[in-house]
């Protein structure tokens, strides 16, 4: 294998830069505290801080949502006119997994991965993956109507994802009713 | 060739020995087999925290310390869980460092996180560091209607309605008579939370049962005799066996 010296020195290189890249790849930490995803979001106004209380009802199709009990009477958002902000919590494997969401018009505008606590999987908080979910509407089944890619190793981080940002889709349509075509919200 | 009978004192004593040993023999047979398989029957994962077992083992469950808030007692199990009066109520990271309550609230500051609950103990809403509770907050204390967060060297106020840590004015010594002091849970309410303190694994209960370490060093000894027993038991066996096929090829 190392019968020149160029092999030995492509070798070594390899090894060099696998050894250095490897703490920039890592997967784990806090990348965004909730109060700069906010302002991110919604540069250069100020929201304002609402709570959604969570009545049985509210509750249930929650549960029904995340496949799991919801705990807590009220649940935290960030709204300027038609768009919310949400930052929410599921279980990836083991560990939850912290995910902000934004809605416009009904819509994900933005998802991002704000910490990550699993010690694998964390391809799921790439950009161009999390740009899949822009676009993306509830459906009457409470599912999101865009089919999101998979990722070899992170399939229950994607779920999460997936689950939160549908959640908080519904959350959105409680606090910012549409408006049907006779006026009334349902 | 002079015949060997097998010595009739020899299999007596081979039976005696053989009926005196054979309980311990099968205890040990299992235990080894149990620990030989140990990972399988997960025996480290189990733990076993009876008081009695404690105290042979001569550990105590430490004391529970909380907060006394009016007529109900806040305080955290080994568990990363806080109760309220013998009830369950939010995950708290320990150490819990502070609890106050005013007239519809209780706060509880855990390591990284203030949880809110009402008065009832429902949790309300849990207020991170990621959520932009400052890193540092020692203690919670309430004045009135009004909710602080006390640093090192300073104090600021909190809006549990919109999250909102404001700078104030006011130094912690100003609000340390504000603060509720951790005091011991009362042992009606730690009797229920059985999974506080220390507990050991039922590999080491079984393994110190298995070689006589549980019984201290008489039971070391004891293990140790049951151990020659089996030698001299063998031997007599074998004795006996060969006095009886010489005489059988004679």
């Amino acid at each position: 294998m190392f019968n020149s010296a160029y092999n030995r020195i492509f070798f070594v290189g390899l090894l060099a830069t696998t050894l250095l890249a490897s703490p920039l790849l890592s997967a784990k930490g806090v990348f965004q505290s909730g109060p700069d995803f906010f302002a991110e979001v919604f540069a250069p106004h100020k929201p304002q801080s609402k709570v959604l209380w969570m009545t049985a009802d509210i509750r249930q199709q929650a549960e029904k949502i995340l496949d799991r009990p919801v705990v807590g009477l009220r649940v935290r958002y960030h709204q300027l006119d038609g768009k919310t902000a949400w930052i929410l919590e599921e279980i990836g494997k083991e560990m939850p997994i912290t995910i902000g969401v934004v809605i416009n018009q009904h819509k994900i505008a933005k998802v991002k991965i704000l910490a990550y606590r699993e010690s694998r999987g964390g391809e799921v908080r790439y950009p161009a993956y999390m740009a899949q979910y822009e676009g993306a509407v509830l459906t009457d089944q409470r599912k999101l109507d865009k089919s999101i890619d998979g990722i070899t190793g992170a399939t229950l981080s994607v779920w999460a994802v997936n689950k939160v940002a549908a959640l908080a889709l519904y959350y959105h349509g409680l606090v910012n009713p549409v408006e049907s075509t006779n006026g009334q919200s349902k | 060739m002079k015949s060997i009978k097998p010595s009739r004192t020899n299999i007596i004593w081979h039976r005696r020995l053989g009926l005196s040993v054979f309980l311990v023999l099968i205890f040990l047979a299992i235990s080894g087999i149990a620990l030989n398989h140990s990972p399988a029957l997960k025996l480290s994962k189990t733990n076993l925290s009876n008081n009695w077992l404690l105290s042979w083992y001569g550990l105590e469950k430490p004391a529970i310390n909380g907060f006394k808030l009016q007529d109900k007692w806040l305080y955290q199990n080994g568990n990363n869980q806080l109760f309220l009066d013998g009830q369950s109520v939010a995950p708290c990271s320990a150490p819990l460092r502070s609890g106050v309550g005013n007239a519809q609230s209780i706060f509880a500051l855990c390591a990284n996180a203030l949880v809110m609950l009402t008065e009832n103990g429902a949790l309300l809403e849990t207020f991170s560091q990621l959520d932009g509770l400052p890193a540092n907050v020692q203690a919670v204390a309430a004045v009135e209607d009004s909710l602080y967060l006390l640093t090192d060297s300073a104090v600021l106020g909190f809006d549990p309605d919109s999250l909102a840590v404001t700078a104030t004015a006011k130094t912690p010594a100003a609000l340390s008579e504000s603060l509720t002091v951790m005091a011991a849970v009362p042992e009606s309410l730690t009797e229920q939370l059985d999974e506080t303190g220390p507990s050991i694994s039922l590999e080491t209960v079984i393994l110190d049962l298995h070689s006589g370490r549980f019984f201290g060093q008489f039971g070391v000894l004891f293990v140790d005799i049951i151990g020659l027993l089996v030698c001299i038991l063998s031997i007599t066996g074998l004795w006996a066996w060969l006095s009886r096929l010489r005489q059988i090829n004679q």
